[in-house]
């Protein structure tokens, strides 16, 4: 009763106040232009994946093409591209892509996917190095300011939305004048603010749910129902945490002006300076060597391989029999001795990448623990994740073509050993790459914890201003 | 207009076991080291006008805030018919109701919208905006003021809300907090003819005033308070005008 | 007077307790972050160098070989850290550090410190110069809001005024009080990145004391700028409340909204192409030439050298056919590159005034764009130094390919030793003028300029008409 009451009281009070019509305007344009970017970024996903792949199959139908002209008595285009060496075949000219399809909804968080790679051309070359190569073509000042997004949207500026609507909730009624006689009547101030602030959270929540949807719907994305539930679970619960937070202080019965400073220093803190303190902790405690020594070591293992490779080659074929299969040839051929080369220095990549990786892992280790410190952190890292553009997403796709490499080589390297040719009868037996993408109830399962934790929150906070408020009896 | 006035008597078996509409036993209220009121004894039957009179800091606001639950008593107890305040504060609040000194309503809305809230939040049920008018035409307000924003209304014509707010509740018992001050003398007349009309109904109402005319010309009884006490407590059918006065100012020269 | 008001304001910011949080919260990271930048560039600045002596020890002490090898092995580059990027590191995190320069192709920066980090890190880097441009106005926002309507709601303005001072001194009275609380930040921090510079400049020297002489004028003119908009909101609001809000909105606009509108702004009016597209384009002109830019024909090179020697054979020529083909070929390369790398950079560029032309609906992206200039970690300076590491690629490849067109003979197995390699000189870089620098950002200056203008007119106007009550 009271909560109906009190909801249609707020919607006359919301029509009848200019102010905050222009603030909800504003913000559903912010929320429209956000998802016209997401989408737009989602399609040049959808279609540089295309081209990438449509690249890929030209290159192997030319091969082909040339392997059946050389069988029909041609000749090779060049002597050192002759498609018939396993290490041509294998190599870049016959490299396939390996290629992460965009995450399911990229349109509401554009999140790393600009900044790491989505596709590789994976060969027998493909080695640690490969993996630093750049991403997308994108100038760095974008890169660095980051976009406008949904996913942005609900971080930084949902908060300030819930803020600008209930920071004044139980404040206002009482400099207005009306508390004393809304508390004559026989409802509690906790049951008024807490029917003000539904009809608050029903308004913010339903508008960031609505345009999230509409999205989904217009990209394609409901594919994932499990990603769509996970993403606007989240969206609520960090709206209800802002919305607990802004219950709390005007429970502490203070002046609007106070409330408002206060919880505008709560959002700087909480979204700003925390995850900043985290990032800086990390970096002074954990320092993270530049990747520049991997340059170094590239270089120094392969002038090393260079002058070493019948040794090393030697010393493959022993930790690596079932690469030989038996069948090396008495004088070893250039090409295998090249291969050991090769694999010299991809080892020394990985040792380099394995200490380098170890000191990252210390690094990240201590953001995740210090993550909880934020709840913007936590709702930031289910968001992306939820919308397939995170971190785990990319590592996965990464192991994924690690995999895939060494499959490749698997299956070209023994006959670079033996010194061998191919032909076109090969070609349906290649490795090919097919990224198995995670399932919902992955990411769900990493979201359970940031999740639990921020629900946690929501509650505490909650809790605490019900407190205060239960002990709010008068109108001063 | 009387047909608006419903407020329901107590029924009779009341009268027989005569349960005071408002008490106040050995009410106690300090705010660090003032004592806003002590040890005050207090019954308003139904159909009396009570006028707490008093000057300033006299502690009569404080005692209508804990009738109404705003405030905690440091010792003693509230009862609103019978039911303590303390223990049972949404109950006790239904049963009364409140016109503050400052009648502030949300600016933004109409008169009609602001009786339609908080008539709902008093848990009369929703009533039709037909008999809504009627009561905010009956409180005094004119017909064409019903529909405008309350931005637009004179501090009379808020006040004329806030008794259409107390009358719809439909109340046994009504606290009023210096009703009548800011309002003209013509104002201030068709609000003491109201609270006859209340009282015809046997509504008990508890009154804080600075006005003695009125207190004398519409209360059954009055009430004298200083520093927190009751001081005095006297029928007004048994006094004059210039009694009364001539005893206030007694007790204020004390 | 204005020094009685200045000295009032003061004292009752300083005492205030919210003041001296916010202050020691804003100064603190100001302090760390200054710190961490400065730790982190020298330390990024060490490696570079040592990267880099190392990458010409690999380049010297390649033996004997045919010069064309020696340009395939190559070298390569790194990107220096100038003396200022501790204080804003600006966009070098996301350009790659080290570029491989070798024979025919001019490669892509790689090794962005960005991707190595998490999507967390991507939302929290706190540099000094975010510290400058977010927080600090965030600060002055809190000092200003209620200087005019506070004493307004509290009818001290009236008393205040009916005491025979003038508005105008009230106002810049007010200002200086505030502008001094601030100073209590500022100083310290100036002080302590003066002698940061002064202590640690690792990177190429670039005139690192002016350049930041102008960016603390840059600063203080962003901030006067703020005060200015404080004061003219205070004055206009109704009330404290208001005032406050609505300067928080313009702070919102002004450091979240406005900068990542400008970044997709940007991309819808200057769109570049998928890294796909671009390797497409690049490879395609690269094997068949473009409109205006021919592919070298060797047979045609070949006829054509023969002709011009009078001679019959190519064994005959007095110098080696295949290394000036090679630079034959090789300056068609580099049109290619120039062409196509020119032109993306040139929609980076277009798409940074997109940056720097909404500077007017927010003067934090006018600040950013001249701080990341003057500390010399902007797009320009990254293709400035681009640039500088090409034009030194493809003088290498010259000096190669004329060594084996001139000692020796088409057909002949030539073999250069350690004084040819020595003989390249190092890479140096001359990071460019504050000149240069400036000459490129007239717009932000001009822009930001405006705004501390803009602020002090309104400011001006609105205490003018301000109401007593």
């Amino acid at each position: 009763m009271t909560l109906r009451t009190v909801l249609l009281n707020e919607w006359r009070l919301l029509a009848a106040d200019r102010a905050l019509r222009v603030v909800l305007g504003v913000f559903a344009v912010l929320f429209v232009y956000a998802l016209a970017n997401g989408m737009a970024w989602a399609r040049f996903q959808e279609r540089t994946v295309e081209a990438a792949r449509t690249g890929n199959a030209e290159r192997v139908a030319a091969l082909e093409q040339e392997l059946a002209d050389i069988a029909a008595g041609g000749r090779p285009s060049s002597p050192f591209r002759d498609p018939r060496a396993p290490n041509v075949l294998g190599g870049a000219r016959g490299a396939r892509t390996a290629v992460l399809e965009p995450g399911p909804l990229t349109a509401l968080a554009v999140g790393q996917s600009d900044l790491l790679p989505y596709y590789y051309d994976v060969s027998i070359y493909t080695n640690e190095a490969s993996f630093q190569q750049n991403g997308e073509v994108e100038n760095p000042l974008n890169l660095m300011v980051g976009r406008f997004d949904l996913a942005f949207v609900t971080i930084y500026l949902l908060p300030l939305l819930v803020l600008a609507l209930s920071y004044n909730v139980l404040s206002e009624e009482r400099e207005q004048g009306t508390l004393a006689l809304t508390l004559s009547q026989p409802v509690s101030a906790r049951d008024v603010v807490l029917a003000k602030l539904a009809f608050r959270a029903v308004l913010v929540v339903g508008l960031a749910a609505a345009v999230s949807l509409l999205g989904i719907l217009a990209t394609g994305g409901f594919g994932s129902l499990g990603r769509v539930l996970l993403w606007c679970g989240t969206v609520t619960v960090y709206a209800l945490f802002w919305f607990a937070l802004a219950a709390w202080v005007n429970g502490l019965r203070r002046s609007s002006a106070w409330n408002a400073t206060v919880l505008v220093g709560a959002w700087l803190v909480l979204v700003v300076v925390l995850p900043a303190a985290v990032n800086i902790a990390a970096g002074l405690l954990h320092p993270l060597p530049s990747r520049v020594e991997m340059i170094t070591a590239q270089r120094e293992a392969s002038n090393d391989a260079v002058n070493r490779r019948s040794e090393l080659l030697a010393r493959y074929l022993e930790d690596h029999p079932e690469m030989a299969g038996g069948v090396v040839a008495e004088e070893p051929g250039l090409g295998a001795l090249a291969w050991a080369a090769t694999d010299a220095v991809n080892t020394r990549l990985e040792e380099v990448t394995a200490v380098h990786d170890a000191r990252r892992a210390d690094q990240l280790a201590l953001v995740r623990r210090y993550r909880f410190l934020s709840p913007a952190l936590l709702a930031q890292e289910v968001l992306v994740d939820a919308a397939g553009t995170g971190d785990a997403r990319f590592a996965r796709f990464q192991s994924q073509v690690r995999a895939f490499a060494d499959e490749w080589r698997q299956f070209f390297v023994p006959a670079i050993l033996a010194s061998e040719r191919m032909d076109a009868g090969v070609l349906p037996d290649v490795p090919v790459f097919a990224f198995v993408d995670e399932r919902p109830a992955d990411v769900a399962r990493r979201a359970v914890v940031p999740l639990l934790v921020l629900g946690g929150l929501v509650v505490l906070v909650s809790a605490g201003a019900a407190a205060r408020l239960g002990r709010v009896r008068g109108a001063d | 207009m009387s047909e608006v006035l419903t407020m329901d008597a107590p029924s009779a078996s009341d009268a027989a076991a005569p349960v005071p509409v408002l008490e106040a036993r050995g009410l106690s209220k300090r705010y660090g080291d003032t004592e806003a009121v002590t040890g005050l004894d207090l019954r308003v039957g139904p159909s009396e006008i009570y006028c707490l009179l008093g000057p300033n800091g006299a502690g009569k606001t404080t005692t209508i805030h804990l009738f109404l639950g705003f405030l905690e008593p440091t010792a003693g107890s509230v009862h609103v018919m019978g039911l303590d305040v303390a223990a049972a504060p949404l109950e006790s609040k239904r049963r009364l109701a409140y016109i503050p000194e400052q009648v502030m309503l949300y600016r933004n809305l109409s008169g009609l919208e602001n009786l339609e809230y908080f008539a709902a939040l008093g848990g009369t049920g929703s009533l039709a905006p037909e008999r809504l008018t009627d009561i905010l035409v009956g409180a005094g307000l004119p017909r064409d003021a019903v529909g405008q924003r309350v931005s637009e209304y004179s501090k009379g014509m808020r006040q004329k809300v806030g008794i259409a707010i107390a009358i719809a509740k439909e109340a046994g018992a009504l606290l009023l907090d210096e009703p009548t001050s800011g309002l003209d003398p013509q104002a201030s007349n068709e609000f003491s003819e109201l609270l006859e009309r209340l009282r015809d109904r046997g509504v008990a109402v508890l009154m804080a005033t600075h006005d003695l005319f009125r207190a004398k010309e519409s209360g059954t009884r009055v009430g004298i308070m200083r520093h927190g006490r009751l001081v005095n407590e006297m029928s007004t059918d048994e006094i004059g005008h210039a009694d009364l006065e001539r005893i206030y100012l007694e007790h204020m020269h004390e | 007077m204005i020094k009685h008001i200045a000295r009032k304001e003061f004292t009752d910011v300083v005492r205030d307790g919210r003041f001296r949080w916010c202050a020691a919260l804003v100064g603190a990271l100001l302090l760390v972050s200054l710190g961490h930048g400065w730790v982190q560039a020298r330390q990024a600045q060490e490696e570079l160098a040592a990267a880099q002596a190392t990458a010409r020890d690999h380049w010297e002490s390649q033996g004997e070989k045919n010069p064309h090898s020696a340009a395939h092995y190559g070298i390569y580059a790194f990107k220096p850290r100038l003396a200022l990027s501790f204080v804003d590191e600006g966009v070098d995190p996301y350009t790659g550090t080290s570029v491989w320069l070798e024979a025919h192709r001019q490669n892509e920066f790689l090794m962005r410190p960005a991707q190595d980090a998490t999507a967390a890190q991507r939302v929290g880097a706190l540099t000094a110069a975010q510290v400058l441009q977010n927080l600090v106005p965030l600060l002055i926002i809190l000092l200003t809001f209620g200087v005019l309507a506070g004493e307004r709601e509290q009818g001290t303005l009236r008393q205040l005024l009916a005491t025979g001072i003038g508005r105008r001194e009230l106002a810049v009275g007010k200002a200086l009080g505030v502008a001094g609380a601030l100073m209590l930040l500022l100083v310290p921090a100036a002080v302590v990145g003066a002698a940061a510079l002064v202590v640690g400049s690792t990177g190429p020297a670039a005139s690192p004391l002016a350049r930041g002489t102008v960016l603390a004028g840059v600063y203080l003119a962003y901030f006067a700028a703020f005060v200015g908009l404080g004061l003219a909101v205070s004055a206009w609001a109704r009330s404290a409340r208001t005032a406050l809000v609505v300067l928080v909105g313009v702070w919102v606009v002004n450091g979240l909204v406005a900068p990542r509108a400008a970044v997709d702004l940007s991309k819808w009016i200057h769109p570049t192409p998928s890294a796909v597209e671009f390797a497409h384009t690049l490879e395609q002109e690269m094997a068949a030439g473009v409109e205006g830019i021919e592919r070298p024909d060797r047979a045609a090179f070949s006829e054509g050298l023969l002709a011009e020697y009078g001679v019959e054979r190519a064994e005959d020529l007095p110098v080696n056919e295949v290394g000036l083909y090679l630079q034959e070929s090789e300056e068609f390369g580099n049109r290619i590159f120039d062409r196509n790398y020119g032109a993306l950079w040139d929609t980076f560029e277009r798409q940074g005034l997109v940056h720097e032309a909404l500077a007017v609906a927010a003067p934090l992206l006018a600040v950013r764009t001249l701080s990341m200039g003057l500390a010399g970690t902007d797009v320009e300076q990254h293709r400035h130094f681009a640039t500088a590491a090409e034009t030194y690629r493809r003088d290498m490849m010259r000096q190669m390919n004329l060594d084996l067109a001139e000692n020796s003979r088409t057909g002949e197995l030539y073999l250069a030793g350690p004084e040819l390699w020595a003989d390249v000189p190092p890479l140096q870089y001359d990071a460019p003028t504050l000149g240069w620098v400036l000459g490129n950002r007239l717009l932000s200056l001009l822009v930001l300029g405006a705004w501390l203008a803009g602020a002090v007119l309104l400011a001006a106007k609105r205490v003018r008409l301000a109401e007593v009550a």
